[in-house]
Protein backbone atom coordinates (compact mmCIF):
# COMPACT_ATOMS: atom_id res chain seq x y z
CA UNK A 1 0.00 0.00 0.00
CA UNK A 2 2.88 2.32 0.82
CA UNK A 3 4.27 1.73 -2.68
CA UNK A 4 0.91 2.59 -4.30
CA UNK A 5 0.68 5.74 -2.21
CA UNK A 6 4.18 6.70 -3.29
CA UNK A 7 3.23 6.24 -6.93
CA UNK A 8 -0.09 8.07 -6.81
CA UNK A 9 0.44 11.00 -4.48
CA UNK A 10 2.08 14.30 -5.34
CA UNK A 11 5.71 15.01 -4.58
CA UNK A 12 6.53 11.31 -4.74
CA UNK A 13 7.80 8.77 -7.18
CA UNK A 14 4.65 9.11 -9.32
CA UNK A 15 5.30 12.76 -9.89
CA UNK A 16 9.01 12.13 -10.46
CA UNK A 17 8.03 9.63 -13.14
CA UNK A 18 5.72 12.05 -14.96
CA UNK A 19 8.22 14.86 -14.70
CA UNK A 20 11.10 12.72 -15.99
CA UNK A 21 8.94 11.28 -18.75
CA UNK A 22 8.06 14.76 -20.06
CA UNK A 23 11.68 15.85 -20.06
CA UNK A 24 12.91 12.61 -21.63
CA UNK A 25 10.33 12.97 -24.41
CA UNK A 26 11.25 16.65 -24.97
CA UNK A 27 14.96 15.81 -25.07
CA UNK A 28 14.52 12.91 -27.48
CA UNK A 29 12.27 15.02 -29.71
CA UNK A 30 15.02 17.67 -29.87
CA UNK A 31 17.59 14.97 -30.67
CA UNK A 32 15.62 13.24 -33.41
CA UNK A 33 14.05 16.29 -35.01
CA UNK A 34 17.51 17.80 -35.63
CA UNK A 35 18.89 14.61 -37.18
CA UNK A 36 18.13 15.59 -40.77
CA UNK A 37 19.68 19.01 -40.31
CA UNK A 38 22.85 17.45 -38.99
CA UNK A 39 22.94 14.72 -41.66
CA UNK A 40 22.84 17.35 -44.37
CA UNK A 41 25.27 19.89 -42.93
CA UNK A 42 27.48 17.80 -40.60
CA UNK A 43 27.80 21.08 -38.71
CA UNK A 44 29.66 20.46 -35.43
CA UNK A 45 27.58 22.92 -33.41
CA UNK A 46 24.42 21.01 -34.28
CA UNK A 47 26.12 17.74 -33.35
CA UNK A 48 27.10 19.00 -29.88
CA UNK A 49 23.63 20.47 -29.35
CA UNK A 50 22.00 17.12 -30.21
CA UNK A 51 24.42 15.17 -28.00
CA UNK A 52 23.53 17.42 -25.08
CA UNK A 53 19.86 16.53 -25.30
CA UNK A 54 20.58 12.85 -25.83
CA UNK A 55 22.58 12.89 -22.60
CA UNK A 56 19.83 14.87 -20.84
CA UNK A 57 17.37 12.11 -21.81
CA UNK A 58 19.74 9.45 -20.46
CA UNK A 59 20.40 11.44 -17.27
CA UNK A 60 16.72 11.96 -16.51
CA UNK A 61 16.06 8.29 -17.22
CA UNK A 62 18.64 7.28 -14.63
CA UNK A 63 17.37 9.95 -12.24
CA UNK A 64 13.87 8.45 -12.31
CA UNK A 65 15.30 4.93 -12.14
CA UNK A 66 17.25 5.92 -9.03
CA UNK A 67 14.03 7.26 -7.48
CA UNK A 68 12.33 3.97 -8.36
CA UNK A 69 15.11 1.98 -6.72
CA UNK A 70 14.88 4.23 -3.62
CA UNK A 71 11.23 3.22 -3.41
CA UNK A 72 11.66 -0.51 -4.11
CA UNK A 73 14.74 -1.00 -1.94
CA UNK A 74 13.34 1.27 0.79
CA UNK A 75 16.45 3.40 0.81
CA UNK A 76 16.24 6.98 2.10
CA UNK A 77 19.65 8.42 1.48
CA UNK A 78 22.14 8.51 -1.36
CA UNK A 79 25.06 7.30 0.79
CA UNK A 80 23.09 4.22 1.78
CA UNK A 81 22.13 3.72 -1.87
CA UNK A 82 25.74 3.91 -3.02
CA UNK A 83 26.65 0.89 -0.91
CA UNK A 84 24.50 -1.34 -3.15
CA UNK A 85 25.85 -2.64 -6.47
CA UNK A 86 22.79 -1.50 -8.42
CA UNK A 87 23.05 1.84 -6.65
CA UNK A 88 26.67 2.27 -7.65
CA UNK A 89 25.94 1.38 -11.28
CA UNK A 90 22.95 3.66 -11.73
CA UNK A 91 24.59 6.55 -9.87
CA UNK A 92 27.67 6.21 -12.04
CA UNK A 93 25.68 6.39 -15.29
CA UNK A 94 23.54 9.22 -13.94
CA UNK A 95 26.57 11.29 -12.98
CA UNK A 96 28.33 10.64 -16.28
CA UNK A 97 25.26 11.41 -18.41
CA UNK A 98 24.30 14.54 -16.47
CA UNK A 99 27.79 16.04 -16.64
CA UNK A 100 28.15 15.26 -20.34
CA UNK A 101 24.74 16.83 -21.03
CA UNK A 102 25.86 20.11 -19.50
CA UNK A 103 29.28 19.91 -21.10
CA UNK A 104 27.85 19.39 -24.59
CA UNK A 105 25.33 22.22 -24.17
CA UNK A 106 28.13 24.56 -23.18
CA UNK A 107 30.42 23.24 -25.90
CA UNK A 108 27.79 23.73 -28.61
CA UNK A 109 28.02 27.48 -27.97
CA UNK A 110 31.76 27.93 -27.31
CA UNK A 111 33.34 25.42 -29.73
CA UNK A 112 33.82 28.03 -32.43
CA UNK A 113 35.97 30.15 -30.11
CA UNK A 114 38.18 27.24 -29.07
CA UNK A 115 40.91 25.48 -31.00
CA UNK A 116 39.46 22.01 -30.99
CA UNK A 117 41.94 19.17 -31.06
CA UNK A 118 41.09 15.70 -32.29
CA UNK A 119 41.14 14.14 -28.83
CA UNK A 120 39.36 16.94 -26.94
CA UNK A 121 35.97 15.26 -26.76
CA UNK A 122 37.24 11.71 -26.00
CA UNK A 123 39.45 13.17 -23.25
CA UNK A 124 36.49 15.00 -21.74
CA UNK A 125 34.50 11.74 -21.75
CA UNK A 126 37.34 9.94 -19.98
CA UNK A 127 37.76 12.77 -17.46
CA UNK A 128 34.06 12.77 -16.60
CA UNK A 129 34.00 8.97 -16.33
CA UNK A 130 36.96 9.09 -13.94
CA UNK A 131 35.46 11.88 -11.81
CA UNK A 132 32.10 10.07 -11.66
CA UNK A 133 33.78 6.81 -10.61
CA UNK A 134 35.95 8.65 -8.10
CA UNK A 135 33.09 10.51 -6.47
CA UNK A 136 31.22 7.24 -5.99
CA UNK A 137 34.32 5.34 -4.83
CA UNK A 138 35.16 7.86 -2.13
CA UNK A 139 31.45 8.37 -1.34
CA UNK A 140 31.71 12.07 -1.94
CA UNK A 141 29.00 13.02 -4.42
CA UNK A 142 29.72 16.70 -3.78
CA UNK A 143 32.69 16.33 -6.14
CA UNK A 144 30.21 15.96 -8.96
CA UNK A 145 28.22 18.93 -7.73
CA UNK A 146 31.50 20.87 -7.63
CA UNK A 147 32.33 19.90 -11.21
CA UNK A 148 28.94 20.97 -12.46
CA UNK A 149 29.13 24.24 -10.49
CA UNK A 150 32.47 24.85 -12.20
CA UNK A 151 30.88 24.30 -15.62
CA UNK A 152 28.00 26.59 -14.63
CA UNK A 153 30.37 29.37 -13.55
CA UNK A 154 32.30 29.00 -16.79
CA UNK A 155 29.06 29.46 -18.73
CA UNK A 156 28.02 32.46 -16.63
CA UNK A 157 31.38 34.19 -17.15
CA UNK A 158 31.50 33.34 -20.86
CA UNK A 159 27.92 34.56 -21.20
CA UNK A 160 28.81 37.85 -19.53
CA UNK A 161 31.74 38.52 -21.86
CA UNK A 162 29.84 37.30 -24.92
CA UNK A 163 26.99 39.74 -24.26
CA UNK A 164 29.48 42.54 -23.60
CA UNK A 165 31.12 41.80 -26.94
CA UNK A 166 27.76 41.80 -28.72
CA UNK A 167 26.63 45.18 -27.33
CA UNK A 168 26.64 47.65 -30.15
CA UNK A 169 26.94 45.05 -32.90
CA UNK A 170 23.79 43.02 -32.52
CA UNK A 171 21.18 42.36 -29.89
CA UNK A 172 22.06 39.32 -27.79
CA UNK A 173 19.38 36.61 -27.85
CA UNK A 174 17.54 35.16 -24.90
CA UNK A 175 19.24 31.84 -25.38
CA UNK A 176 22.09 32.42 -22.97
CA UNK A 177 19.64 33.38 -20.27
CA UNK A 178 17.56 30.24 -20.94
CA UNK A 179 20.69 28.09 -20.75
CA UNK A 180 21.82 29.76 -17.52
CA UNK A 181 18.43 29.21 -15.90
CA UNK A 182 18.43 25.62 -17.18
CA UNK A 183 21.78 25.01 -15.52
CA UNK A 184 20.64 26.54 -12.26
CA UNK A 185 17.60 24.30 -12.19
CA UNK A 186 19.63 21.30 -13.25
CA UNK A 187 21.93 21.96 -10.26
CA UNK A 188 18.86 22.11 -8.04
CA UNK A 189 17.64 18.82 -9.55
CA UNK A 190 20.98 17.27 -8.77
CA UNK A 191 21.02 18.65 -5.25
CA UNK A 192 17.48 17.30 -4.75
CA UNK A 193 18.65 13.81 -5.65
CA UNK A 194 22.03 13.82 -3.97
CA UNK A 195 21.23 15.71 -0.78
CA UNK A 196 18.39 14.55 1.44
CA UNK A 197 15.83 16.81 3.13
CA UNK A 198 14.69 19.05 0.29
CA UNK A 199 11.57 21.13 0.83
CA UNK A 200 8.64 19.41 -1.03
CA UNK A 201 7.34 22.73 -2.38
CA UNK A 202 10.80 23.56 -3.72
CA UNK A 203 10.91 20.13 -5.39
CA UNK A 204 7.63 20.85 -7.19
CA UNK A 205 8.88 24.28 -8.25
CA UNK A 206 12.12 22.79 -9.61
CA UNK A 207 10.14 20.21 -11.58
CA UNK A 208 7.72 22.75 -13.07
CA UNK A 209 10.38 25.26 -14.08
CA UNK A 210 12.60 22.52 -15.55
CA UNK A 211 9.71 21.21 -17.65
CA UNK A 212 8.96 24.77 -18.78
CA UNK A 213 12.55 25.35 -19.88
CA UNK A 214 12.72 22.12 -21.85
CA UNK A 215 9.41 22.92 -23.51
CA UNK A 216 10.70 26.38 -24.49
CA UNK A 217 13.80 24.84 -26.08
CA UNK A 218 11.71 22.17 -27.82
CA UNK A 219 9.38 24.85 -29.16
CA UNK A 220 12.33 26.83 -30.57
CA UNK A 221 13.75 23.68 -32.20
CA UNK A 222 10.44 22.61 -33.73
CA UNK A 223 9.77 26.15 -34.95
CA UNK A 224 13.05 26.16 -36.88
CA UNK A 225 12.96 22.56 -38.06
CA UNK A 226 9.32 22.86 -39.06
CA UNK A 227 10.04 25.87 -41.24
CA UNK A 228 12.35 23.77 -43.47
CA UNK B 1 34.55 42.08 -47.30
CA UNK B 2 33.04 40.00 -44.53
CA UNK B 3 34.45 36.51 -44.23
CA UNK B 4 31.99 33.86 -45.44
CA UNK B 5 31.31 31.11 -42.94
CA UNK B 6 31.65 27.46 -43.76
CA UNK B 7 28.01 26.65 -44.39
CA UNK B 8 27.62 29.67 -46.65
CA UNK B 9 30.65 28.68 -48.70
CA UNK B 10 29.25 25.17 -49.09
CA UNK B 11 25.95 26.67 -50.17
CA UNK B 12 27.63 29.00 -52.66
CA UNK B 13 29.55 26.15 -54.28
CA UNK B 14 26.46 23.96 -54.55
CA UNK B 15 24.45 26.87 -55.90
CA UNK B 16 26.98 27.42 -58.68
CA UNK B 17 26.64 23.76 -59.70
CA UNK B 18 22.86 23.95 -59.58
CA UNK B 19 22.78 27.09 -61.72
CA UNK B 20 25.01 25.36 -64.24
CA UNK B 21 22.39 22.69 -64.98
CA UNK B 22 23.45 20.51 -62.03
CA UNK B 23 26.96 19.79 -63.27
CA UNK B 24 30.14 21.71 -63.96
CA UNK B 25 33.83 21.22 -64.65
CA UNK B 26 36.41 21.80 -61.94
CA UNK B 27 38.10 24.92 -63.33
CA UNK B 28 34.95 27.03 -63.86
CA UNK B 29 33.71 25.96 -60.41
CA UNK B 30 36.98 27.04 -58.80
CA UNK B 31 36.75 30.38 -60.56
CA UNK B 32 33.14 31.00 -59.58
CA UNK B 33 33.61 29.87 -55.97
CA UNK B 34 35.90 32.85 -55.10
CA UNK B 35 38.22 30.62 -53.15
CA UNK B 36 41.94 29.95 -53.28
CA UNK B 37 42.97 26.60 -54.84
CA UNK B 38 43.88 25.18 -51.46
CA UNK B 39 40.61 26.15 -49.80
CA UNK B 40 38.63 25.00 -52.81
CA UNK B 41 40.38 21.62 -52.66
CA UNK B 42 39.46 21.33 -48.96
CA UNK B 43 35.83 22.19 -49.62
CA UNK B 44 35.66 19.87 -52.61
CA UNK B 45 36.95 17.01 -50.47
CA UNK B 46 34.47 17.83 -47.73
CA UNK B 47 31.51 18.07 -50.12
CA UNK B 48 32.49 14.74 -51.66
CA UNK B 49 32.85 13.16 -48.24
CA UNK B 50 29.39 14.47 -47.23
CA UNK B 51 27.97 13.16 -50.51
CA UNK B 52 26.62 16.56 -51.48
CA UNK B 53 28.47 16.34 -54.78
CA UNK B 54 29.92 13.54 -56.87
CA UNK B 55 32.52 13.41 -59.58
CA UNK B 56 31.98 11.50 -62.78
CA UNK B 57 34.06 11.01 -65.87
CA UNK B 58 31.91 11.72 -68.90
CA UNK B 59 33.08 10.42 -72.26
CA UNK B 60 32.32 13.57 -74.21
CA UNK B 61 32.93 16.27 -71.62
CA UNK B 62 35.53 14.71 -69.33
CA UNK B 63 35.53 14.91 -65.53
CA UNK B 64 32.56 16.82 -64.16
CA UNK B 65 31.21 17.62 -60.71
CA UNK B 66 27.54 16.77 -60.23
CA UNK B 67 25.11 17.95 -57.59
CA UNK B 68 23.63 14.96 -55.76
CA UNK B 69 20.06 14.71 -54.47
CA UNK B 70 21.46 15.23 -50.97
CA UNK B 71 23.21 18.37 -52.22
CA UNK B 72 19.94 19.58 -53.66
CA UNK B 73 18.26 18.94 -50.32
CA UNK B 74 20.99 20.89 -48.56
CA UNK B 75 20.26 23.88 -50.78
CA UNK B 76 16.54 23.62 -50.07
CA UNK B 77 17.04 23.36 -46.32
CA UNK B 78 19.95 25.81 -46.10
CA UNK B 79 17.89 28.70 -44.81
CA UNK B 80 16.33 26.55 -42.07
CA UNK B 81 19.77 25.23 -41.07
CA UNK B 82 21.19 28.75 -40.84
CA UNK B 83 18.18 30.00 -38.88
CA UNK B 84 18.58 27.10 -36.45
CA UNK B 85 22.33 27.68 -36.04
CA UNK B 86 21.75 31.41 -35.44
CA UNK B 87 18.79 30.85 -33.10
CA UNK B 88 20.84 28.57 -30.85
CA UNK B 89 24.15 30.40 -31.47
CA UNK B 90 25.83 27.14 -32.42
Amino acid sequence: MAVIEQVLFPNTFGMELIYSFVIIVCSLLVYFSTKKMYDLSKYQGIKYFRMSFLFFAIAYFFKSFISFLFLILEVHEILEFSTLFLGVLTLFFFMYASTMAIFYLLYSVVWKDLKEKRFTIPLIHILVLVISALSIAIREVKILLGLQIFIFLFIAIYNHFHIKKLKGSKKPGHLHMIYLILFVFWMLNLADLLISGFNPILEILISMVSIGLFLVILYKVVKNVGSS
Amino acid sequence: MRKRDKLKIMRDILKVIKENHMHIKMTPLLRKSNLSSKRFADYRAELLQKELIEEREERKTGKQIFLTSKGMEFLEKYKAIINFVNEFEL
